[in-house]
Order: C-alpha cells, then structure tokens, then sequence
C-alpha cells in the first residue's frame, strides 16, 4: 500500500458521504450557483458549506467555486447539490451556449476578447 | 449592506452568464500554454474512480477496487466584465481521461482544436468527437519554431474538414495570436454555425 496521508481522503469522505455524484438535476461545470438571498446562516454548516454560501452572494459558476474551495470538482458538485436540496442556493439549468448569447453579448465578448 | 448585497446576487443571477470553450488536441501540443498565455489559470482538478472509469489502463492489480485518481484541468477564467466570462478548460490529453471530454463538452460554445504540423493525426481524435457532437470548432495550426507552415488548404484536406470549419495559423504563445484564435471561434460559434 501507499504511504500518502489519508488525512485529505478521509475529510473529503467526509464532506460528502462517499457520494461520487450530486444529488438532483444534473448541472454543467459553468453553471451559475447563487445564495439564495432569504437564507438565516445555518450554525451546523460545515466551513466549506459556509464558504459556498458567502461566495455565491455573488452568482458564481460551479468550477470556480470548487478553485475557491481548492477542493475536487466532483466533491464540489456534491457539496453544491446537498445546499441546492436544502434551499440555499439555485443552480441554473444547463442552456445550449449559442441561445443563451444574443448579438448584444456577443459584441461585448468580441470587443473584451480584443481589448485584453 | 447585506441586504444589498442579496439584492444584487438574485437580480445577477438572471443576467450571470459563463461561456465555456475548450482547449483540445493532442500530447503537448501547447493546451496549457494556450490557456495560460490569455488567462489566468486557476488550479482545478477532479478525482475519479479507477474502479468506475479507468479499468484496466491503470494499473490496479492486488490493491481494493476503489481508487481515485486525479484528473488536473487547465482552467483558465477571461472576465468582460461583472456577470460575464470566458471559461478556457484543457480538455486532458491522454486516452485514459476521453470520459471527462462528455462531461465538459456539454452546453460549451465551441472548441479549439489545436494541431501541430508535425504530427497532424494526434488531431484526428479531437476532431471526430466534435464533428460527432455537433460542436463548433476551429483548428489552430501551432506554429512551433522550425516546423514547416502548411498552407491552411493543405491541413484542411489533410483533416478532411468541411469547407466552413475555419483554420488559424497560431503561435499559442503569442496573446494577439490566441485573441485571434478565439474571435475566430466565437464569430464561428455564433454566426456562422452551418445550415443542418
Ligand atoms: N517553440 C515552441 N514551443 C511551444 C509552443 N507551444 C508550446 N510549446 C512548448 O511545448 C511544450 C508543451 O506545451 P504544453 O502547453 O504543455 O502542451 P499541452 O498540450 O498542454 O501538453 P499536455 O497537457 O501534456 O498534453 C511546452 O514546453 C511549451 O513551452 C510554440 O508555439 N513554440
Ligand atoms: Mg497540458
């Protein structure tokens, strides 16, 4: 056997039960996760729960929440399904990109993309 | 305050907005560095099971069945302002992670297909999975030092490409070059997507 430390393995054991998968609608990498703005900050939250929570105030897509949290991606996704199954954030349905861009945002991309 | 800042979380969320493409082509072919010369990369990764995903190409043999390996993205976040981004994601190179091309190719814009000349066939992998799934792509030519500059017909035909699937000539390093690559490739996804 290995000798890496299993102390990060068991906290993100931790952290989702075990669960590989989300619970819920599935959701795409560059979904938009909101706090729900009515939420009473809940005392018995784990800190990445309550990191999610604060970040999100800021509507932020699921793969920059898992930077955030330097934590796995897939964890992430587990953690952000169980606070979207408790009401505290929204996750918005995956969209086809080519609808969701009408001529107004892609004049903006352009012109962002060449003023960089 | 902080009943203004909820405020402005929910009135965002109707307006937030994050454009995923990808970075794809095959073993060293300059993903990272593409991704790295017009964005910022953030460190992103995701842990599998062997045991589900990776059978028999890593080798598991006389250790327990669940085993997670470790699958580093290059990410990379271009923000056009408040509400609006660009995200770059380096789909990984090896065979062995082909399954994390399904979960992030879903709802992207489109893809860079990125070939060098040397050994344009690495590409052929790339290319067949997005032709197969209908996602727009553009084919940059990275144009390492010393190598040969095909003619952009010559690459074409050598992919067998479609006449509307535009072909840049790029040096992956350069941020004009990438900024170009991927203009090229928004205009592509948004305008010039063919009639079925
Ligand atoms: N001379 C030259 N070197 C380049 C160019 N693009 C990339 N490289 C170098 O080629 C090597 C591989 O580039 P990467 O960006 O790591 O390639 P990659 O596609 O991410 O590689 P993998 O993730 O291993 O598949 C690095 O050492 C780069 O510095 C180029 O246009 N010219
Ligand atoms: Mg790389």
């Amino acid at each position: 056997m290995t000798a890496a430390d299993p102390g990060p393995l068991i906290r993100l054991f931790g952290l989702t039960g075990g669960r590989a998968r989300p619970v819920g609608e599935t959701f795409d990498l560059v979904a938009i996760v909101t706090t729900v703005s009515t939420y009473v900050q809940p005392v018995e939250h784990l800190p990445e729960h309550l990191t999610v929570l604060s970040l999100c105030r800021s509507p932020t897509p699921v793969a920059d929440v898992a930077a955030h949290l330097r934590l796995p991606l897939n964890i992430t996704r587990v953690i952000l399904g169980d606070l979207r199954r408790e009401g505290l954030v929204t996750i918005d349905r995956p969209r086809p990109a080519a609808q969701t861009i009408d001529e107004r945002i892609y004049r903006e991309v352009l012109h962002g993309l060449r003023s960089l | 305050m902080g009943y203004a800042a909820s405020e402005q979380a929910t009135a965002g969320a109707v307006s937030a907005l994050a454009i995923k493409i990808l970075v794809a082509g095959g073993f060293g072919v300059g993903k990272t560095t593409m991704v790295g010369t017009i964005s910022e990369i953030r460190p992103l990764h995701t842990e599998e099971l062997l045991s589900e995903r990776g059978v028999g190409v890593d080798d598991v043999s006389g250790v327990e069945s669940k085993i997670t390996t470790t699958v580093a993205l290059d990410f990379g976040r271009i923000t056009i302002r408040e509400g609006l981004w660009l995200y770059l994601f380096g789909t990984p190179g090896q065979d062995r992670f082909w399954f994390m091309w399904d979960e992030l190719s879903v709802g992207a814009l489109g893809a860079v297909v990125l070939a060098d000349t040397r050994r344009l066939q690495e590409c052929f992998p790339a290319v067949d999975y997005f032709e197969q799934r209908g996602i727009p792509f553009v084919v940059a030519v990275n144009c390492f030092d010393g190598a040969r500059r095909h003619e952009p017909d010559k690459v074409r035909r050598a992919l067998g490409l479609g006449g509307a699937t535009p072909i840049v000539l790029c040096d992956v390093r350069e941020r004009e070059s990438v900024k170009d690559v991927l203009t090229t490739l928004v205009t592509y996804a948004v305008k010039g997507v063919p009639t079925e």
